[in-house]
């Protein structure tokens, strides 16, 4: 079948040219079949999508089903096992340690994900503009998001539990001489520190992105019109990067619920049970042989997860803008 | 251009190649093969110190019989999955704690009751593997090494300020205050990593004030009953334990709630503390700092009575081989060379433990001998916090306490976490 014909007339029409580029120019006797043929696509995309569909299946699908499906038993793994149906779920929402996470979770992403986007987007406001050494100081910028977040944790554990009380100790700063860390009431503020820089890099690259789309013309025409730089940014910056920030608050709280490695070697969880996340309690199941419970919280918090999701997905698409 | 092919044999194109990856991907695991008519043993031992030893040992005796093949498996490969798989190892040599007995209570471990060597296992330390779970009148775990903790002290600074070791908790107490009028921090705290304090002073101070063994038993014995209130209840037998624990607590040094393991071994080691609650393992790491410094073990008196501190013991190896093994007999070949008198002697006393053989050999090491007379007089426990599921962070509550004070909380805490347990356990 020639599908390299020259255009004919229907070809040259606005519709006909719109649509160049994502199929091939369809001949004459074939307006029905190639509206059919867009939408069902060609047999070969299948082919390409088949490896990531069976990896997917196989590696989480079928996986997060049989979790779901252990959280309605007593299974820790291997033995005998009953089935309980929803008994798991009705303890875990009088869990004190179970609610507490949740709370310190959510609040810690939130807290969170305003702190790194102010960060990043004042940040990023100042890379872009006209200064020296913009590429040294980027790549400065950069550093944290390529250390493993464990190591950074130690890192800032040593800091704060001894150079920091020391440093407060030589100024006589009476109030940071004990570790910040060892505090059940401002723990959370070390973890949100931390978690932020190392997260505000991934947010500034967007950021940056976000600026150099910014048309140069507004700011001229805004100039001309005697707008002062604060109330450029306000009227003009902010709304024109407003997508970014949409983007950036959408990844941002979805990594910061799963918190996880940051809080391992900054706290552990402490002081008392103050900054353990819902994900390190998850991760008690496998030592503890209490495997199906937090299967069952692990549920709670996927459904939980999604419509946050979902929630952030409705206010992209009225925003207007794509992931 | 190819031509689409039609929907359906494109479905079952899928299907196919869905079916034959899951195949591919399954077949991975395979069987262990015997070399040369020997039966292999795969040997799970992987406490990271005692590695090299044992893959010595593994040589020695494969080199001194030609029917056995043992191959040391050493990785950090985790038990749970190697169950799951039903490929778990033919013998282990691992630390006896509650994930283990979980294994002799679900029966997937073998029973050992009818080889000599079982006979051969002092009373009181085979009955520590029965104190967190039994299956039956089964054996299914040997004891291989016992190590016994205590309270480390500064021998020089004890000498210095004419302290002799307590023996009841009143002259723990006033050794205390004694070193803080002399400027010595009495006590050494690491509550930065909660299992410092889970296995130091929560165990130590309820072990000697607790029959901690009866306690757990009446405890699950009691089932959904629990809580606070219930007749046993960590509230009501371990409440003096607690208050006595954290007013040891305040002795501590002050910056305790930043420091770290290592941070205690290096200061212990500098001399800037007069006690420490750490296990034999600290003796290493503390001598390392100061290999002259001289240091002694002694159990924790908790009642005025002097002569009852009773030490806190741990099944630091222990034995056991799985019903899913496919060479039961080759695995307890090797089993009972491993406890043969001479090998397991050899291994306890280069590891400052006790072998758990009747009639075993003191400890020799001067650090540790302090913890002999109560060994011998059959006071021995396992830490209490050893018998709690992990689910429950006994760690982070005592991060509490330690900070507020507050031993009441701790302990209304573990019997209100124990009672949802019990009642998720039973429903």
């Amino acid at each position: 079948m020639a599908t390299t014909a020259a255009p004919s007339s229907r070809g040259e029409s606005p519709r006909g040219r719109s649509s160049r580029g994502r199929s091939p120019q369809p001949d004459d006797l074939s307006v029905t079949r190639s509206r059919a043929a867009r939408r069902r696509p060609d047999g070969v995309s299948y082919l390409f999508l088949l490896p990531a569909i069976v990896l997917f299946t196989v590696f989480i699908t079928l996986p997060a089903l049989a979790g779901a499906f252990i959280s309605l038993t007593d299974y820790v793994g291997f033995g005998e096992w009953r089935f309980l149906g929803l008994a798991n779920y009705a303890v875990l929402f009088t869990d004190p340690n179970v609610l507490q996470s949740y709370g310190f979770t959510i609040g810690f992403s939130v807290v969170t994900v305003v702190l790194v986007n102010v960060v990043a987007l004042v940040l990023a406001l100042g890379l872009n503009a006209r200064i020296k050494l913009k590429t040294a100081l980027r790549g400065a910028f950069f550093l944290p998001m390529v250390v493993s977040g464990i190591v950074i944790a130690f890192v800032f554990n040593y800091l704060f539990s001894t150079s920091l009380p020391a440093l407060a100790a030589t100024l006589g700063l009476t109030g940071l001489e004990q570790s910040l860390l060892a505090n059940p009431d401002l723990a959370w503020i070390a973890v949100v520190l931390v978690t932020a820089w190392q997260a505000v890099p991934s947010a500034l690259i967007i950021y940056l992105a976000g600026l150099l789309a910014v048309p140069e013309d507004v700011y001229e025409a805004a100039a001309l019109d005697g707008a002062t730089a604060w109330r450029q940014f306000w009227g003009i910056t902010l709304p024109l990067v407003s997508g970014y920030v949409v983007i950036n608050t959408v990844l941002g709280f979805k990594n910061f619920l799963n918190a996880y490695d940051i809080i391992v070697g900054l706290t552990d969880g402490g002081p008392g049970t103050a900054t353990r996340s819902v994900a390190m309690t998850i991760f008690t199941g496998f030592t503890s042989g209490d495997y199906a419970y937090q299967m069952a919280n692990a549920v709670i918090f996927f459904v939980l997860t999604v419509v946050i999701s979902v929630l952030q997905l409705q206010i992209i698409r009225r925003r207007g803008v794509s992931l | 251009m190819p031509t689409a092919p039609a929907p359906l044999s494109r479905r079952a194109l899928l299907r196919a190649t869905g079916a034959g990856l899951a195949t591919a991907a399954l077949a991975g695991c395979g069987d262990p093969t015997s070399a040369a008519g020997r039966s292999s043993v795969r040997f799970f031992q992987n406490k990271p110190e005692v590695i090299e030893y044992f893959a010595a040992l593994v040589a020695e005796f494969d080199a001194a019989q030609d029917r056995v093949q043992a191959v040391h498996d050493s990785s950090q490969t985790p038990l749970v999955p190697q169950f799951v798989r039903n490929a778990p190892p033919d013998l282990a040599a691992w630390n006896y704690n509650l994930e283990v007995g979980g294994y002799v209570s679900t029966g997937v471990l073998t029973d050992l009751s009818d080889l000599p060597e079982a006979q051969r296992v002092d009373p009181k330390y085979q009955s520590l593997v029965d104190q967190f779970a039994r299956n039956g009148g089964e054996t299914n775990v040997l004891p291989y090494s016992v190590t016994s903790a205590g309270v480390i002290y500064n021998a020089r600074l004890f000498e210095q300020n004419g302290v002799a070791v307590p023996q009841t908790w009143s002259e723990l107490v006033a050794a205390c205050q004694t070193f803080r009028a002399a400027g010595v921090t009495p006590l050494y705290l690491t509550a930065q990593e909660v299992w410092t304090l889970q296995q130091g002073l929560f165990d130590y101070c309820t072990g000697s004030a607790v029959d901690v063994a009866g306690f757990f038993a009446d405890l699950r014995a009691q089932g959904t009953d629990a809580g606070p209130d219930a007749d046993v209840s960590f509230s009501k037998v371990f409440a003096e334990a607690a208050e006595k624990m954290v007013e040891l607590a305040s002795y501590a040094n002050p910056d305790s709630a930043s420091r770290a393991y290592a941070d205690g071994n290096l200061a212990f080691g500098r001399g800037e503390a007069a006690m420490y609650l750490q296990g034999p393992w600290a003796l290493g790491e503390v001598s390392k700092v100061d290999p002259a410094l001289p240091l002694g073990t002694f159990p924790l008196p908790m009642t005025e009575e002097p002569g009852q501190a009773a030490a806190r013991v741990n099944l630091d190896l222990a034995l056991w081989i799985p019903t899913a093994s496919q060479e039961q007999g080759a695995a307890r070949t090797f089993l009972q060379w491993l406890m043969g008198p001479k090998v397991i002697a050899r291994y306890n006393d280069d590891n400052l433990a006790t072998s758990p053989l009747r009639d075993a050999a003191p400890l020799q090491d001067p650090r540790l001998v302090g913890l002999q007379p109560a060994l011998d007089a059959g006071r021995i426990y396992q830490g209490a916090s050893t018998y709690v599921p992990q689910s429950i962070p006994v760690g982070n509550y005592l991060q509490d306490a330690v900070r507020t004070g507050d031993g009441g909380q701790l302990l209304r805490r573990i019997d209100e976490d124990w009672a949802r347990l019990a009642a998720r356990s039973a429903a």
